[in-house]
């Protein structure tokens, strides 16, 4: 080789060397602006209108229904407090006492509050549960934000997958059902994101349902070598039919990641038959069975980001006594999930960073419906409907406590890109101009 | 007498020449042909609904009944990759045994006939010379490849999901 050659391809080999590892499989290069603070980040969309008074302020029944004496703590996985005292109803049932006499034991040895970083008094866009919910996963006020389509703004998955190239089972959305909006939170038809970079979902309470078990769940174990032929005809027809980017409709995964989703969905079938499938212990609600499934998926994929949904809460709008059982459960299986993750994987265990945040508050003021303690019941379109909390907690997270009910401090819009910061990718997701301008990363509020 | 077997004969002749004419044959220059589907036409996306159905009659050549139908619907749009969703349903299919279609043996004895047919079976058109040449080759050398295989690729399409 001549020196001039030498020189040449020394040169190429370096440049290359240097920019590989930031092409993105999209053909990007890397647009990372900053340290990366986890590998994974879990985020429990506490939704279904929860208010601040018998959540973070833990005034129980006293502010509600006018009980004095019956102020209380009754999420003692995430929030500091003293339990309440008096009328018990949030708990779950023992044997010859009244309903929900017995609260669910503590299953944290130290609640999420005392070892993360509290908002306690963060500013919602929206007092309703689809705007809120978009909110959550896009980071934009979502105002024109319309019920059964896909969001109008790129999720977090979107920026997640196109900034960071994470691949698609790498992002999760885990929906409590296939009403509304729910399953189409996983990608927003944004024309520069869209499907293309969507997460892959699974309404679990559906997927994973007797319904689900008859669909699917006699379906065959193909091999490798089975499977092989079966895409590569596959593959071939597609190319022939050559979809444009505007009819694509579904998320998609590659051939491999496909026989792996398949193949996961056959063992929750085979673990629900056996009555393997690992649950919190009080875990008779939907919001804890999809919580289950979240958990499943987490063993099994350990993606860097995954978005659960529950929404148990909303039967406050006509029986208060049940949104304290479910505000209870909410906060049980909450933190059921951040110790799952701690003893039973691994690889994510110390790793990961979970959020949790409600998407809307609730009234300050009651409805007059009555439920069988007649207590009166809360619907959500008030000033106090916007007044929510936001907790992080995990690697690296400062436990501090930002803000008071008098000085709030955050808003909902924070939680994507607080997300995209944590992968080191807030400056492409704030740079596209999609988010709320007033939105900041949490970390950029303390 | 004379005069009424005039009229009589008068009016048998007029209901003759009124009755019987000569048929015309009429002829265009045509050929009769079969009319199938172009792919390039395959503009509007199935709904769930209609991808079960049509799936479910072209297999088992029966209707889906209305609660098999709705609880499959609300199956498949519970997970995010419909490629899984579909993959998935049809290997179910594929597993209870009474699906209608060829042997693997009916297959190789005549395997144009068998890509033209899965052609016209699930995208109602004819394969271009292109795709019946690669589907020849390809089930010719892999003899791994069989009709249930091909019945998965075809039901899975991009293609199959339109009309």
């Amino acid at each position: 080789m001549n020196r001039k050659n030498f020189i040449t391809k020394s040169g190429v080999a370096l440049g290359g060397g240097i920019l590989a590892p930031y092409i993105l499989p999209s053909g990007r290069l890397f647009a990372k602006s900053g340290s990366q603070k986890a590998d994974h980040v879990v985020l429990v969309m506490f939704a279904g209108g929860v208010r601040q008074q018998e959540s973070i302020l833990g005034r129980y029944l006293e502010d509600s229904q006018g009980v004095l004496g019956a102020a209380g703590n009754i999420m003692p996985n995430l929030f500091e407090g003293d339990a309440p005292t008096n009328k018990i109803a949030y708990g779950a049932s023992g044997p010859g006492l009244p309903d929900g006499s017995v609260p669910i034991p503590k299953l944290l040895t130290q609640s999420m509050e005392k070892s993360g970083l509290l908002f306690p008094e963060v500013k919602a866009q929206s007092a309703g549960h689809y705007v809120g919910l978009n909110t959550l996963l896009t980071g934009n006020v979502g105002y024109s934000q319309g019920l059964k389509v896909r969001p109008a703004y790129p999720t977090i998955f979107e920026y997640l997958r196109k900034h960071a190239g994470f691949k698609a089972t790498d992002t999760w959305f885990i929906a409590n059902g296939i009403g509304n909006s729910s399953p189409l939170l996983n990608s927003s038809n944004h024309k520069d994101y869209g499907l293309n970079y969507g997460a892959n979902m699974f309404a679990a309470p559906v997927t994973f349902s007797s319904s689900g078990k008859e669909v699917l769940g006699n379906s065959k174990t193909y091999s490798r070598t089975d499977l092989e032929p079966m895409y590569f005809m596959k593959n071939f027809l597609d190319q022939s039919f050559a979809l444009t980017q505007d009819q694509i409709t579904s998320i998609s995964n590659t051939d491999e990641e496909r026989t792996r989703i398949k193949d996961f969905i056959k063992s929750v079938f085979e673990k629900q038959q056996a009555g393997q499938l690992a649950a919190p212990p009080i875990a008779n609600s939907g919001d804890a069975k999809n919580i289950m499934y979240a958990a499943e998926v987490l063993r099994e994929f350990k993606p860097k980001m995954l978005a659960v949904n529950i929404s148990g809460v909303d039967s406050c709008h006509s029986n208060f006594t049940g949104y304290l059982q479910s505000l209870h459960r909410a906060d049980h299986i909450t933190g059921w999930l951040w110790q799952y993750i701690q003893n039973n994987i691994p690889e994510m265990s110390g790793n990961t960073i979970m959020i949790v945040a409600p998407e809307c508050g609730r009234n300050e003021n009651p409805n007059p419906i009555l439920d069988q303690n007649d207590w009166v019941s809360y619907d959500h379109s008030d000033a106090n409907a916007l007044r929510v909390w936001s907790l992080m907690l995990g690697k690296g997270v400062p436990n501090m406590r930002v803000g008071a009910a008098a000085q709030p401090v955050g808003r909902l819009t924070d939680i994507a890109p607080t997300i995209a910061d944590i992968f080191g990718i807030l400056d492409p997701v704030t740079n596209a101009g999609l988010i709320d301008p007033l939105a900041k990363s949490l970390y950029n509020r303390i | 007498m004379r005069n009424s077997n005039k009229v009589i004969g008068l009016i048998l002749f007029v209901f003759v020449m009124v009755s019987c004419k000569k048929e015309q044959h009429i002829g265009y220059g045509l050929e009769n042909t079969n009319v199938y589907e172009d792919k390039s036409r395959k503009t509007k996306k199935k709904n769930d609904a209609e991808y079960i159905s049509i799936l479910y009659t072209n297999l088992y050549q029966t209707p889906i009944s209305p609660n098999q139908l709705y609880k499959t619907q609300n199956v498949l749009y519970s997970i995010g990759d419909q490629d899984v969703a579909s993959e998935m349903l049809l290997s179910n299919y594929f597993n209870t045994g009474s699906i209608q279609m060829p042997s693997n043996a009916l297959m190789r004895q005549d395997i144009e006939a068998f890509v033209i047919n899965t052609y016209k079976r699930f995208y109602l058109r004819y394969p271009s010379e292109g795709e019946k040449a690669f589907f020849k080759q390809y089930i010719l050398k892999n003899s791994a490849v069989s009709v249930e295989m091909v019945y998965t690729a075809f039901a899975t399409s991009d293609e199959y999901q339109y009309y």
